[in-house]
């Protein structure tokens, strides 16, 4: 039996999730979580709050986006019927904008001039910066030397908006290194800071404060799924790194029980420790970073490293509220590799014109393996969290290293090339094929 | 009673504990597994041997959210390079203890690693230790969790329960007047304060509110200490005058990597038996 409403209970906890949550934070730092918890509170009750919220979702940011049905890949898996909620339409290219416009508000309302925030993609730093620059507010991110070096594109776009990236050198110099370099920031000025974290995760009232900013998502896919469909979704998926887009597609569906929902994990490369970010396949109960959830730890509860192709997913925790709807099965988990993530991308760019981020990836390359399982009056709809042109020095590097294989193996056949034009169409033939070896 | 540590100490009270040639009002931290578990027993020897009040032993963890980088660097080698994990800690520990056992001796480690070892069983093998005060600092000391430490002093008891273990507040200058008050009323009664809003080996400041905090806690009988940058001798008694206690880590990790740690606390000490 599900409780009286899991959105009910999400929506007014004071911050616990079953066991799960809470407020783990230095003492220094009650203060100012109290006041965001208590002015959001206020905000999420205040009409003038949510029309102007309303108004820059609409205005600035571009919503709605649409649920886009993709024929030609519903006809090649032959299968399920499948669709996109295209979230990389949204301003800076993810959904990560719709909590940055939410949180600098509240940061604005609470007389906050300057914000810090965390990234690992660049994805919620861009975003960041771009709310920061429209709202007037300094802006610092933090992200791992790592992530800093491997979306560069995105380093790149914050500084042009006017923000200061601090590569951060410590440890494994990726996400989860952001986050304490963003907390040690707020340490040492956590009166006139406003931390915008960019995830469903860390201490009260964040995963409740950025799932109600990102349940924007599904209502949408609701409305534009009974519009376009005459039904909901049977099937639901997104990827799971922190757990922001897939709070926002799953919330306003948790009471629905005939929708299934799915979060999909960062496989990396295998199950060995260190070489994946699956935390609700491989990890176990923890309290890191301000909350009590599922962490990837090694050795008596530390946190071990963690693994994936997408900076964004390449994190060690994940939100406590989804944690809790794992343990109540509300919510499904399976994990997809990098390999497979990177076959979805190109699958999807040729197939249906649209680049989804390496992020992204994961849920599409579950969805391909469920799609053929089930019947074509059944709906699936992938959350497309977010576009791929960041991802540009990630995927050319791995679809050209695919093509110069794949030509290396064509001129031992004996087959020479005549020219430069005809080496590189041979090559992305050849690269699709491999796609597809990748698929399996 | 043997290691009960606060004998609360009113600013009046303070220069006193200068006195004793042997004893420096210092909290002197390690992290237990750096260099080595024999190396850090060899430090631990060294405060007790300097005078040090009281020893503050440090459980490593991976990933140390409000140290700076010496101790941050600390911590990650005793837990990669060392495999150094909780047990290994409590062994070494209850070999202190078995040294020193009038030794005030206090524990830090970061939430996880004794969340994943279990809360009540910390509690159990560190009052066993005759181990009685515990720094948690991603633990507020009235959390659910924290309350699996040891239960808070009920309201209506105004027999302080000095037999289980307690929680340190770590505080900075902006705990409000209304939450000391709460923590007082709920029974702790040693409190470590943030010079300033800072992480842990930065640069030396007294935030100007901690003079009101601390007449607060002394006249409520509490005692407290002041850490975070404290790097010379000088800065340490500014920080025992406001206070009666030092708290210092990161400048004793730096000597001990120098080499100089030896010299580095007779300097120490001899500064406080010179000045009293």
């Amino acid at each position: 039996m599900q409780p009286t409403s899991y959105r009910h209970t999400i929506l007014q906890s004071s911050g616990y999730f079953g066991p799960y949550g809470g407020t783990y934070v230095p003492e220094v730092l009650l203060p100012a979580l109290e006041n965001i918890a208590k002015g959001f509170d206020e905000a999420r009750q205040d009409p003038a709050f949510l029309a102007e919220l309303d108004h820059e979702l609409r205005h600035f940011n571009g919503r709605e986006t649409p649920l886009t049905p993709l024929p030609r890949l519903t006809t090649q898996l032959g299968g399920a019927q499948i669709a996109l909620k295209n979230e990389g339409l949204n301003h800076t290219g993810a959904h990560k904008i719709n909590h940055c416009i939410g949180q600098a508000l509240l940061a604005r309302r609470l007389g906050k001039k300057r914000i810090i925030a965390e990234t690992g993609a660049g994805q919620h730093g861009y975003a960041t910066a771009a709310v920061c620059a429209r709202y007037g507010l300094d802006c610092t991110v933090y992200m791992g030397r790592k992530d800093y070096e491997r979306q560069r594109p995105n380093v790149y776009w914050m500084e042009l908006l006017g923000a200061t990236v601090v590569p951060v050198e410590d440890g494994a110099q990726t996400l989860n290194d952001a986050v304490i370099a963003a907390f040690k920031d707020w340490v040492t000025h956590p009166e006139e800071t406003y931390y915008l974290l960019g995830s469903a995760v860390g201490p009260h009232p964040y995963p409740q404060m950025n799932t109600f900013f990102q349940k924007i998502v599904g209502e949408e896919i609701r409305r534009q799924s009974l519009d376009q469909y005459g039904k909901l979704p049977h099937t639901m998926l997104a990827c799971v790194g922190g757990g922001s887009n897939a709070m926002g597609m799953f919330f306003d569906l948790l009471d629905e029980p005939n929708v299934q929902l799915i979060g999909v994990e960062a496989g990396g490369k295998g199950a060995k420790p260190g070489e994946h970010a699956s935390k609700l396949l491989g990890g176990k109960a923890g309290i890191f970073e301000g909350y009590h959830s599922y962490f990837l730890q090694e050795n008596g509860g530390n946190i071990a490293a963690t693994h994936s192709v997408s900076a964004g997913l390449d994190y060690c925790g994940v939100s406590p509220i989804l944690a809790w709807l794992a343990d109540e099965k509300r919510i499904q988990f399976a994990a997809a590799t990098d390999a497979e993530a990177l076959a979805a991308v190109q699958t999807l760019a040729r197939t249906e014109g649209i680049i989804p981020a390496l992020e992204s990836a994961h849920a599409f390359a579950h969805a391909f393996k469920l799609a053929p399982n089930l019947s074509p009056d059944q709906l699936i709809v992938v959350n497309a969290s977010g576009r791929g042109e960041k991802d540009l020095f990630i995927t050319m590097r791995h679809f050209q290293e695919e093509s110069l294989t794949a030509y290396a193996k064509h001129l031992l056949s004996g087959q020479q090339a005549a020219g430069s034009g005809q080496r590189s169409q041979q090559s992305a033939v050849d690269s699709r094929q491999s796609a597809v070896v990748y698929g399996h | 009673m043997k290691n009960t540590l606060p004998q609360p100490k009113s600013i009046a009270d303070a220069p006193d504990c200068l006195l004793p040639a042997a004893c420096c009002p210092l909290m002197c931290h390690l992290v237990l597994g750096y260099p080595s578990l024999a190396e850090s027993l060899r430090t631990a020897e060294a405060y007790i041997a300097a005078g040090c009040e009281i020893l503050e032993l440090q459980i490593p963890f991976s990933h140390p959210t409000a140290d700076g980088p010496l101790i941050t660097e600390a911590c990650r080698h005793a837990v990669e390079k060392n495999g150094v994990d909780i047990e290994a800690c409590l062994d070494l520990v209850a070999e202190i203890r078995r040294r020193h056992p009038q030794q005030n001796i206090v524990l830090m480690s970061y939430l996880n690693p004794l969340f994943v070892f279990g809360l009540e069983k910390t509690a159990e093998k560190l009052l066993a230790l005759d181990i009685h005060y515990l720094i948690v600092p991603d633990l507020p000391v009235d959390s659910p969790q924290a309350a699996l430490l040891g239960p808070l002093q009920d309201d209506n008891d105004p027999i302080r329960d000095d037999k289980g273990l307690k929680l340190i507040p770590v505080l900075g200058a902006n705990i409000s007047d209304q939450r000391l008050e709460k923590l007082l009323a709920s029974g702790f009664d040693f409190f470590y304060l943030m010079s300033d809003f800072k992480i842990t080996g930065a640069t030396f400041s007294l935030h100007p509110r901690l003079n009101a905090i601390i007449s607060r806690l002394h006249a409520a009988g509490a005692r407290c200490g002041i850490g975070f940058g404290i790097s010379t001798p000088q800065q340490a008694k500014l920080a025992v005058e406001a206070c009666g206690l030092a708290i210092v880590g990161s400048a004793f990790i730096q000597a001990r990597n120098e080499n100089r740690l030896q010299k580095c606390l007779s300097e120490w000490q001899n500064a406080f038996i010179v000045e009293s």
